[in-house]
């Protein structure tokens, strides 16, 4: 791992009534894209605010880049790029002029700026648009405009706050693909979002929070391993005369079997070729099955291994 | 940066169509109507005298001043007044008949007027007892003045009359004094341009306003990028507000443009300094709507309203809605004169139609900028570290 980007240690933030983020902690590391997973109001919008320095928080310590942040550390602003939940453009300016309108708070010479400008527009594939207004954009190019006016500027540091909310598949898949792009040109990404499909998708290391705290962290395969489970198979049997799962139950590395109608779901908690095994066992009982898939566990798991309720409601 | 900010403010004011109306067509439109409905009126006629009652009592007789002017307003063809002498109940009598306008009557040497409503009669009536009275306090000195002088030169048998009458002729005889306040003359019309150019500038606060909201990490999503980005709060506030300043210093190009060679108001002979005054009015007006966007911590909604109602009530008190107020208001609290960037714009305004000599002007105008000054710190004292409990 690289060196230390942002530091965050026993951060409080509390509303008049609400403890909104309760004492977490964290570390980013350079040139990584960190992930900040937690159903709606788990209080991701307000630790990316803190951290920024736009909201006042109650206690704890915020670093980028090793060094104190407050609203006037001009320096670790400029390093700074930040997508934030709500769009936030100009209706009044075409698309060009929006990036070029916030790229222009950061970089003031014209010509570098026409570059980035440029580019910003080709990471998210907007150029064809640039005289258009934002009500004339889709949803998802608007997301799109929105994340080129936070990035034009080639920040170092790079957050975004739920930035495919509301938004078509394919300008989802452009905006990931984006997002991947900058940590290879050597960006260290902040990425909060209540989709665990991107997160496993595109997250080197991983936080989910639930009700303002760390329920859990790590990478995507350490964090699967919370779930309890390895590997989970779902048969769907064409008959149900024979009831197959004692037999299964006495398999290698099964945990858990569980029948509903006509569908089995066998738990594993590791092996390989657990698939063929069950193929095998079915045959020589003479059990006739229509499907029969293989599935890891998702961050949906660990979420409801660890919370009791799932992910999304 | 500051240009950078300057140039993309102009485009966001200039692309915000509800902003140029309001700021820009407004004023235009008003004044169009304004000349309309008063063209009218001077076509029709010469204002006629208005009815009004004095009463006739002892204090009133022993003012002299006053009861000499209102002979002559009294008289002859172009008179600005039908004056009934007689006693308070017979003039109360006739108030509530509609048959007066208002009457007077005198107490401690000064004028106490009563009228029924606001209307441009009674607006009339007050301006020119106004103008009495500002003429009568200028003899009155003079002529103390006078006085002292010849008691200081061993002069004990001093005629007073004749040296009061010699005073006040000097003091309509030059240029210090009044305008000639005969119907033709006296001009209330201007008195309605002149609120709306304090309206105009006033209402430039809109304009600074909206820019600052966009700053604002409180109000606006674009407000949350201005402050995170490495822009300096001081130096956005600033291209706001030449920005802004930009943009109403060429709406009042186009109103006075139209005021002058559309409506053909007469503005006398001291266009620059009216000019200067309304320059420097906008900027007490946008430097408001800076202070009211960075001070009230509230939603853009409530923002409008709040600077919509102290640019209302600033134009009541300055008697913009009668001119009844701006009495009450000078006599009672005239301090609020003194905090009110409207009263302070159309007084300017009214002083150089009046008068010869600049000092209310300057007085006014000092006043702006000193009023404008004062926002400016408190908004910057206002953005400094800003950070916010809520967003
Ligand atoms: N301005 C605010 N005032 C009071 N409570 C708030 C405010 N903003 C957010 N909250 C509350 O704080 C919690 C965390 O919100 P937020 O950080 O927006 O969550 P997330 O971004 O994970 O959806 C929620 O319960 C939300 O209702
Ligand atoms: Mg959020």
């Amino acid at each position: 791992m690289g060196d230390k980007v942002i530091e965050v240690k026993d951060l409080v933030k509390e509303y008049k009534q609400l403890r909104a983020v309760d004492g977490i902690s964290f570390d980013v590391y350079e040139k990584e894209i960190f992930g900040l997973l937690g159903p709606n109001g788990s209080g991701k919008s307000t630790t990316i605010n803190s951290v920024l320095s736009l909201l006042k928080y109650s206690s704890g310590s915020i670093k980028l880049f090793g060094r104190e942040m407050t609203p006037d550390a001009y320096d670790l602003k400029r390093d700074t790029g930040v997508i934030f939940q709500d769009v936030a453009v100009f209706s009044e300016l075409t698309v060009y002029e929006n990036i070029d309108y916030f790229c222009g708070l950061y970089i003031t010479g014209k010509k570098e700026r026409k570059k980035c400008v440029e580019d910003a527009m080709e990471l998210v594939g907007i150029g064809d648009f640039r005289k258009f207004y934002p009500k004339q954009l889709s949803g998802g190019l608007l997301r799109r405009l929105n994340i080129a006016c936070g990035i034009a500027h080639k920040p170092k540091l790079i957050f975004l706050d739920e930035p495919t909310v509301a938004v078509d598949p394919q300008s989802r898949n452009n905006i990931l693909e984006g997002i991947m792009k900058l940590r290879d040109n050597g960006a260290t990404v902040v990425y909060t979002t209540h989709y665990m499909e991107e997160v496993e998708q595109i997250c080197d290391r991983i936080v989910i929070m639930d009700k303002g705290k760390i329920i859990a962290s790590g990478t995507c395969d350490e964090l699967k391993k919370l779930a309890g489970t390895e590997e989970k198979i779902t048969v769907g049997l064409k008959n149900t005369d024979k009831d197959p799962t004692d037999g299964i139950r006495k398999l290698l590395h099964v945990t858990d079997v569980f029948k509903e109608d006509s569908i089995i779901t066998v738990s594993y908690d590791g092996g390989t070729h657990n698939i063929a095994r069950l193929i095998d066992h079915l045959r020589e009982q003479g059990v006739s099955y229509s499907t029969i898939n293989s599935q890891r566990p998702t961050l949906n798991d660990v979420f409801l291994e660890l919370t009791g309720k799932e992910l999304r409601d | 940066m500051f240009l950078h900010n300057y140039k993309y403010s102009l485009r966001l004011m200039l692309g915000n169509r509800q902003l140029v109306f309001w700021t820009l067509a407004f004023p235009l439109i008003m004044a169009l109507l304004f000349n309309m409905a008063f063209s009218n009126i001077e076509k029709s006629e010469k204002l006629d005298p208005i009815p009004i009652a004095v009463v006739d009592d002892s204090s009133f007789r022993s003012n002299m001043i006053y009861s000499e002017t209102l002979k002559t307003l009294g008289e002859g063809d172009d008179r600005v007044f039908d004056i009934s002498y007689t006693d308070e109940e017979k003039a109360k009598t006739m108030l509530s008949a509609g048959e007066i306008t208002g009457y007077v009557r005198f107490a401690g040497g000064e004028p106490k007027i009563t009228v029924m409503s606001d209307g441009i009669k009674e607006t009339v009536m007050c301006c020119v007892f106004d103008e009495i009275g500002n003429e009568s306090k200028l003899i009155t000195n003079s002529g103390m003045e006078e006085i002292a002088r010849q008691l200081q030169s061993g002069n004990k048998d001093i005629d007073y009359k004749a040296v009061f009458t010699a005073e006040a002729e000097k003091v309509m005889g030059t240029d210090t004094g009044l305008k000639d306040t005969s119907p033709g003359n006296m001009s209330f019309v201007m008195i309605e341009y002149y609120s709306l150019i304090a309206m105009a500038c006033m209402y430039s606060g809109l304009l600074s306003m909206t820019l600052m909201n966009y700053n604002l990490a409180n109000v606006s999503p674009v407000g949350k990028r201005c402050t995170v980005s490495p822009a300096r709060r001081g130096s956005r506030l600033l291209g706001s507000l030449s920005a802004s300043f930009t943009v109403q210093f060429f709406g009042l190009l186009i109103l006075y443009l139209l005021l002058l060679f559309v409506v053909r108001a007469d503005f006398g002979t001291k266009l620059p300094q009216i000019i200067l005054l309304s320059l420097l009015g906008s900027l007490a007006g946008l430097t408001l709507g800076v202070a009211v966007a960075v001070l009230v911590r509230i939603n853009e909604n409530a923002k409008l309203t709040v600077l919509i109602s102290a640019v209302m009530a600033g134009c009541f008190f300055s008697g913009m809605m009668g001119i009844t107020m701006k009495n009450i208001i000078d006599k009672n609290v005239p301090v609020l004169n003194r905090i009110n960037p409207v009263a302070m714009i159309t007084d300017g305004l009214y002083s150089l139609y009046y008068y010869e000599s600049g000092e209310r002007f300057i007085i006014d105008a000092v006043s702006l900028a000193v009023f404008s000054a004062v926002m400016l710190l408190i908004s910057f004292t206002g953005l400094r570290r800003q950070q916010y409990d809520s967003l």
